[in-house]
């Protein structure tokens, strides 16, 4: 499909930040349009039908638009079926994971001591951020599939008062998961830049295939930065799309509505495998990790096991053993 | 797959018909799609829109059932002359809902904008709730009784000191017939010319030139006869906003005949979006336009010399103004090629019987009568009148502004256009039942009494000019607002100061209006809550002079009352109520009858032929509505088999005489007995030592066959027929005739006998004459183009100068002093002004309707691409409007469009409520300001007068335009 | 089985705003919301056209396909309706639907969007035909009452039809016929996949 007028959208989604308001479309006084139909929806190639209104919406100055037809079609077919297979795929590639590589144990088992590995501040952007996630992820999933998963389950009065509540649940959590995802931003930023040590992680795949194998990492390993840039990226693109559509035609025209749609539900979709993976591995896909987020300290082992340079960069500080 | 909640009839119907039909035995048991289909309605609404004829399928109308108390009313729209029946269902009083009146042949169930919103304006939370008035500066709620106490004592007051002249009524053409009748005669009791109404600011030219051509001042065929046309051309006038339903017509035509429709305007509109040829001039050229195109009528023989021969005087004076206009100069004053002026001639010539249209593009100029004056001779050179789907189709503006018109909300008039001579006087004393000394004792003097009044465009002027400049007592010290807006006029900044000058302001009205909210005053305004005429009974003339009686909806909502109670009110106050409501009865709530009211016009207006359509027969006519075609208007089954719909006046003798009504004025193909007739001998027998009758063209069957005089009773007498007459109506012409009974003319003939037995042997009492296309007596006989006295094109006015400045209607009027002055270096473009289709007038009552004011929320100026450029002005931008005289200046939004021409502007007038950039919102009465407020084009329009009728100059002015 | 359609004539279409009214008297229909609406293409200029539009209760309609809670359903006579109990406000069907028809009121600030309203044909709700529920949510239901929509009923110049397609189809046909010339039924392709040579 054609995305829509992708330079006017573009602008709108970076208009969005200064808030500019987004002048009116000139109306067609101007343009010669044929009189006929068949044979202007030819010329406009699928563009929309613009005219003149008296009322103060310029929305309804668009007497057809074609491309309603494409968002539609590109949102039934290939959006969701690339959400679907690809949260199926993430949940099948990690059930396989868990069946072939098992939990990853503490390879010199538990030091029975511990080491401070996140403070109170960093556990509560994280936790802010994840439970807004879960949240607005599972709605924003029932938005998409609930219609054909949950709807014939409970019933359409049901599943109303369900999506009716998540929608909201959807709006107002996104202010809360915005301010998380910042708050982390600005906490980890400086640990999350990539340098040369991550090139051995990668090489290493991580040490997660293979037992005993440990690459050095510092407070954040490549894969953990990965998912750090994913975040913050990902939400910032869900943040922009999300706030357009939450204040419809504010910034843009329909044209831009329909892409900021697009480009929220991929992106959310993609987020959502993401934070499947990273859920696995900080959960029931690695021991010790949960702990991270869950007190806050690690098993001194486990932290020299995962990140071996910011073990030491602690030490050096005399900070961190308990 | 969702369905139905429940299919149970359910409890608490929100619209009474809905519960009526849930209610009804028969569709509890019967799903909607097994109604759908029992009803045969799918075909029903559609059929009306394939077929010509309504009446062929019927939607289905679900019967009430017993339970249900939901009643079908009809009414007349108030807002166009189109005449559009509204078919209202009301339950407990309340007005629930509207559906298609199908049967009616005008509207054959359609609306417009307006019509199909009329609802709101009897539920309109902006009206005027109660009578009001200033004091201190502060609205405060009155009792009827106070306001007509304190108002008639003021009244009586000015009389003492200033005379009756100094009370100025201006009335409405939204007053009932009765209504409006009741008002003239008021005025007459009151004992002043000094009453007026809208017809002054939208057709008086067109009243004056017409009538001065041929007889009536009326459209002469109707928006139904359009589907016979074969041309149709509209210049100077927008139906399809102004007359949204008369489309259906004029559209019906252009497929059906595959017509031409040719718009002459200087603006694209929407109806030009229709046309096969749109002929764009430059405003305030109308007259080279129809010279031009006359040129090449004349140039090619294409006139109907054997029509101009036997039916017009003076044609061959004006082939020598014509031939002036060589395709050349009409380029160079108009800006129409001469190529389009050669095809548009031509589509006209060979495309016979055609039909022109034309409104105030035409009307509101200072050659407004010249305008509508040659576009008479054009119809009549092209043999185009008297014709079915020819005729000067002229389609008026408010909903009776024809009716009013026709029964003297005039100054220069009695009712029916007797005039103010002293037999006109003496007339109407004999139908009012009253002494014509009482009467004259009511004026000032004989004098005043057969003096025309000071036109509704000026009466301000009459408040500011100095006495001695004025023809009357003093000043005008009192100003009624009776239904009329105070925005529709131009030099508002004059008028404001008019206003304010005033001793006392009344309005009367549904709404507060621009007189309530922009005048500067702190006492001695009052506001009078009169109810819109859906809230009372009675008939209104539409376009086509077809009368139609509305029902009363719903009863006069909060404290509103109908005019008619009002009048009598006050006629009590000020101590003539005995003899103004003789043979009127009062009903119960002092409401004087309507019916008699009626009878009582029909008694008196024998002139034009109000006489036959008395309330029974209008009120046949409501109930027959689908026994009429489409396209003759005539009954074709039924009771009223062969009458015309609505009796289209003239309706000659009384109504126990059975005329049909005439659908087609001077049409010489039908028996006058028919509907047929005759150029009327107005003018007398002859010019000079030419005749002024026809020759050798009568009405089929007429045993004079030639042209011949009006007739009275000594004619009637020569003739042979005066035998005829009745006992009884012999007596009343000997009576009325005193002396000299021979001199009784079929006019002032209450019995109608002098009419009835011409009719008998197939001829019209109003002689049968030539049309004028010289109008001697007319201050331009022949039109000659004059460039408007505000223009920009300084190169023409040497050659084509204005009027030279003259005394008219009690005061100055200025046009050659004023033209002399260049501005056009600083107001360089061209301002014109037209309608919206969502609104009406002045606005107040459209503005003040939600569904209405949501579709047009802002003043606005169109102005060209080319110029929004060279300004710097973008569309959606405030801007200012300057007009060149009283530092006048407005701010609204521009619309950058193409509809208007490089270096001309176009405003709409139906705004007001903003000045100079001002809101006023605060100085309505507090729940009465209308919901859309606006600037007044008005405010910026500047001065110019037609030199018959006052009309005043609003097509043709000019401007500057800056950003704002 | 009739099936309901509407189609707007634009060589005869006036502009005259009397449909847009005519649903708003019908409906009682909120202001700021347009259940049918007027657009001018070229306007001011030659081949000026304008064109009623509202829902045009499409064949395959596009709404219905990507509301996330399948709150439309499609009466036997072919007609688009919706619940508004079910739907969320979401505002999918405005970026599917060609014709701009979804209209939503405005619930908080920053243009938070209520329950979609739109043209129902005149043909009402989910709920019991002519209750007042039924009026108040949908207004009123002049198909149950046996009659047709009264935008349509009301046009000025009738150029506005609505209908069983096949009737209203053949009128505008004859008339492209009769007077030889017809700039097409706007949208009609669009909503209607089969039976749309107009």
């Amino acid at each position: 499909m054609r995305l829509f007028h992708l330079k006017r959208t573009i602008w709108a989604v970076l208009a969005l930040g200064v808030m500019i308001a987004f002048a009116a479309p000139q109306p067609a006084a101007a343009q010669q349009v044929p009189a006929d139909e068949a044979a202007l929806l030819q010329q406009l190639k699928g563009g929309p039908v613009t005219g003149r209104v008296s009322i103060p919406d310029v929305k309804s100055s668009v007497l057809i638009q074609p491309q309603g037809r494409e968002w539609r079609e590109t949102l039934e077919g290939p959006v969701k079926s690339f959400g679907g297979w690809l949260l199926l795929v993430t949940v099948v590639v990690l059930a396989a994971f868990l069946a072939i590589r098992g939990r990853i144990k503490i390879d010199s088992g538990p030091a029975g001591r511990t080491i401070e590995r996140f403070n109170g501040t960093e556990r509560f952007a994280h936790w802010l951020t994840a439970i807004c996630f879960i949240v607005l992820g599972l709605s924003g999933l029932n938005l998409s599939f609930g219609r054909a998963v949950v709807l014939p389950i409970i019933g359409p009065e049901a599943f109303a008062s369900l999506t009716t509540f998540g929608k909201l649940a959807h709006n107002f959590l996104s202010f809360p998961f915005v301010l998380g995802v910042l708050l982390m931003a600005i906490l980890w930023i400086r640990h999350n830049l990539p340098n040369a040590i991550d090139i051995t992680w990668i090489k290493q795949g991580g040490g997660l295939l293979q037992k005993g194998v440990h690459p050095p990492a510092g407070k954040f390993n490549a894969g953990q930065k990965v998912i750090f840039w994913f975040v913050v990226i990902g939400a910032l693109t869900l943040a922009v799309s999300g706030y357009i559509l939450m204040f419809p035609f504010y910034v843009t025209d329909i044209a831009g509505m329909q892409l900021a749609q697009l480009v929220h539900a991929v992106a959310g979709v993609v987020m959502v495998a993401i934070i499947l993976a990273h859920i696995y591995i900080g959960s029931i896909g690695m021991e010790g990790a949960f702990d991270a987020m869950g007190s806050g300290k690690v098993d001194l082992n486990w932290a020299k096991e995962h990140h071996s340079l910011w073990v030491q960069e602690v030490r050096a500080r005399g900070a961190g053993d308990d | 797959m969702l369905i139905k909640k429940s299919s149970s009839a359910s409890a608490a119907p929100v619209k009474g018909k809905l519960s009526g039909i849930l209610a009804g035995a028969t569709l509890q048991t019967m799903d909607r799609r097994g109604f759908l289909k029992a009803s045969g309605l799918a075909a029903g609404g559609l059929a009306a829109v394939s077929a010509l004829t309504p009446a062929m399928v019927k939607p289905a109308k679900a019967a009430p059932s017993a339970g249900s108390n939901i009643v079908k009313r009809k009414n007349i729209c108030t807002h166009c002359s189109v005449g559009c029946t509204v078919t209202a269902e009301v339950e407990n009083g309340v007005w629930v809902g509207q559906e298609p009146s199908w049967d009616s042949p005008i509207n054959l169930g359609t609306h417009c904008a307006k019509g199909a919103s009329i609802r709101e304006l009897t539920h309109g939370d902006r009206r005027l709730k109660y009578p009001m008035k200033l004091v201190d500066g502060k609205w405060t709620r009155i009792t009827w009784d106070q306001a007509i106490d304190e108002i008639g004592n003021k009244l009586l007051e000015i009389r003492e000191k200033s005379g009756p002249e100094s009370v100025y009524w201006l009335g409405s053409a939204k007053f009932s017939n009765e209504g409006g009748y009741l008002f003239r005669k008021f005025a007459a009791f009151w004992g002043t010319n000094n009453i007026d109404h809208q017809a002054r600011i939208c057709h008086s030219t067109t009243v004056a030139g017409v009538a001065n051509t041929w007889g009536y001042g009326a459209m002469t065929n109707s928006y139904n006869d359009i589907h016979n046309s074969k041309c149709i051309v509209i210049m100077g006038g927008n139906p399809a906003e102004a007359h949204p339903v008369s489309l259906q017509h004029v559209l019906r035509g252009k497929e059906k005949n595959k017509a031409p429709l040719i718009v002459i305007d200087p603006r694209f509109t929407r109806t030009a979006a229709h046309a096969t040829e749109y002929v764009r001039i430059r405003p305030g050229t109308d007259i080279p336009v129809i010279w031009g195109l006359l040129w090449h009528i004349f140039e090619n023989g294409w006139e109907d010399k054997e029509y101009i021969r036997q039916r017009v005087y003076g044609m061959d004076d004006v082939r020598k103004e014509v031939a002036k206009w060589t395709p050349d100069e009409v380029e160079r004053v108009t800006g129409v090629p001469g190529e389009q002026m050669r095809r548009v001639a031509e589509t006209m010539a060979k495309n016979r019987p055609g039909t022109l249209i034309w409104c105030m593009g035409v009307t509101q100029h200072t050659v407004g009568t010249a305008n509508v004056r040659a576009l008479s001779i054009l119809q009549l050179a092209l043999g185009n009148i008297g014709v079915e789907g020819g005729g000067a189709n002229i389609f008026r503006g408010h909903c009776n502004v024809q009716g009013c018109t026709d029964l003297g909300l005039d100054v220069t008039t009695l009712p029916a256009y007797y005039g103010l001579t002293e037999g006109a006087w003496k007339h109407w004393c004999r139908v009012w039942d009253v002494d014509y000394n009482w009467m004259q004792s009511r004026f000032e003097s004989k004098k005043m009494m057969e003096t025309k009044g000071i036109p509704s465009t000026r009466w301000f002027d009459a408040v500011l000019v100095d006495k001695k400049d004025l023809e009357q007592k003093d000043n005008v010290k009192a100003m009624f607002f009776w239904g009329h807006g105070g925005n529709t006029v131009p030099r508002m900044p004059e008028m404001k100061t008019g206003m304010e000058k005033v001793e006392l302001l009344v309005v009367v009205d549904p709404h507060p209006t621009t007189a309530a909210a922009l005048p500067d005053r702190k006492n001695g305004t009052y506001l009078l809550p009169a109810c819109t005429q859906l809230e009372t009974r009675g008939s209104r003339t539409a376009s086509n002079r077809s009368l139609q009686w509305g029902e009363q909806i719903v009863k006069p909502i909060f404290e509103s009352k109908p005019d008619h109670w009002i009048l009598y009110q006050f006629a009590k106050k000020l101590g003539f109520e005995k003899e103004m409501f003789k043979n009127i009865k009062i009903d119960e709530g002092e409401e004087p009858n309507v019916e008699d009211i009626l009878r009582e016009i029909n008694l008196g207006t024998v002139s034009i032929g109000y006489s036959g359509q008395s309330p029974e027969r209008l009120k046949a006519h409501m109930a027959h509505q689908a026994d009429f075609d489409v396209v003759t208007l005539r009954a074709t089954k039924g009771p009223l088999k062969g009458e015309f719909y609505g009796l289209p006046w003239p309706c000659w003798g009384t109504p126990e005489m059975k005329h049909p009504g005439t659908h087609v004025l001077y049409n010489t193909n039908l028996p006058v007995k028919e509907g047929g007739g005759a150029f009327r001998a107005r003018f007398g027998v002859e010019k000079d030592g030419v005749s002024l009758l026809a020759e050798g063209s009568y009405p089929v069957g007429s045993e004079i066959q030639d042209g011949h005089p009006e007739f009275t009773y000594g004619l009637l007498k020569k003739m042979g027929w005066d035998k005829e007459l009745t006992e009884a109506e012999r007596a009343t012409i000997e009576k009325i005739g005193g002396n000299n009974p021979d001199a009784v003319s079929w006019a002032i003939d209450l019995s109608c006998g002098i009419i009835r037995v011409c009719m008998e042997h197939g001829v019209q009492a109003m002689g049968n004459a030539k049309a004028r296309a010289n109008a001697f007596g007319l201050p331009d006989p022949i039109p000659v183009h004059r460039e408007p006295i505000y223009t920009v094109r300084r190169d023409l006015v040497a050659k084509y100068p204005a009027m030279a400045d003259r005394r008219d209607y009690r005061l100055p009027h200025l046009g050659k002093s004023i033209q002399d002055k260049d501005l056009s270096k600083d107001f360089p473009m061209i301002l014109t002004s037209g309608r919206l289709v969502e609104y009406e007038g002045g606005g107040e009552e459209t503005r003040s309707n939600k569904w209405l004011a949501e579709l047009q929320q802002n003043m606005f100026v169109e102005i060209n691409p080319d110029d929004a450029a060279r300004l710097g002005i973008k569309e959606g931008q405030d801007v200012w409007v300057y007009g060149p005289e009283n530092n006048a200046k407005a701010k609204v939004k521009a619309l950058v469009t193409p509809r208007v021409a490089k270096g001309v502007a176009f405003m709409p007038f139906h705004f007001s409520g903003f000045w100079q950039g001002v809101d006023q919102r605060k100085n309505y009465p507090p729940g009465t300001d209308p919901i859309v407020l606006g600037e007044s084009v008005n405010g910026v329009t500047t001065y110019g007068y037609d030199p018959v009728t006052h009309m005043h100059e609003n097509k043709a002015t000019i401007c500057r335009i800056e950003a704002a | 089985m009739a099936r309901m359609k509407f189609l707007c004539d634009s060589e005869r279409c006036i502009e005259c705003n009397a449909c847009v009214t005519a649903c708003k008297n019908e409906h009682e229909v909120p202001w700021g919301i347009n259940r049918r609406r007027v657009v001018t293409l070229n306007d001011g200029a030659k081949g000026e056209r304008s064109i009623s539009m509202a829902c045009m209760h499409c064949e395959d309609a596009p709404c219905m396909a990507v509301c996330p809670v399948d709150c439309f359903y499609k009466t036997e006579e072919g007609v688009v309706l919706h619940s508004k109990d079910l739907c969320i406000g979401c505002g999918y069907c405005f970026y599917a639907c060609p014709f701009g028809a979804p209209q939503y009121p405005q619930v908080g600030n920053f243009g938070s969007r209520g329950k979609m309203d739109k043209c129902t044909f005149c043909a009402g709700g989910p709920e019991a035909d002519n209750t007042k529920e039924e009026y108040l949510k949908y207004g009123a239901n002049r198909l149950a009452e046996g009659k047709l929509p009264l935008c349509a009923e009301m046009c000025s110049t009738k150029a506005l039809l609505a209908g069983d397609g096949d009737v209203i189809a053949q009128i505008y046909k004859e008339r492209v016929t009769r007077r030889g010339y017809g700039s097409g039924a706007w949208g009609w392709a669009t909503a209607y996949k089969t039976g749309s040579s107009v």
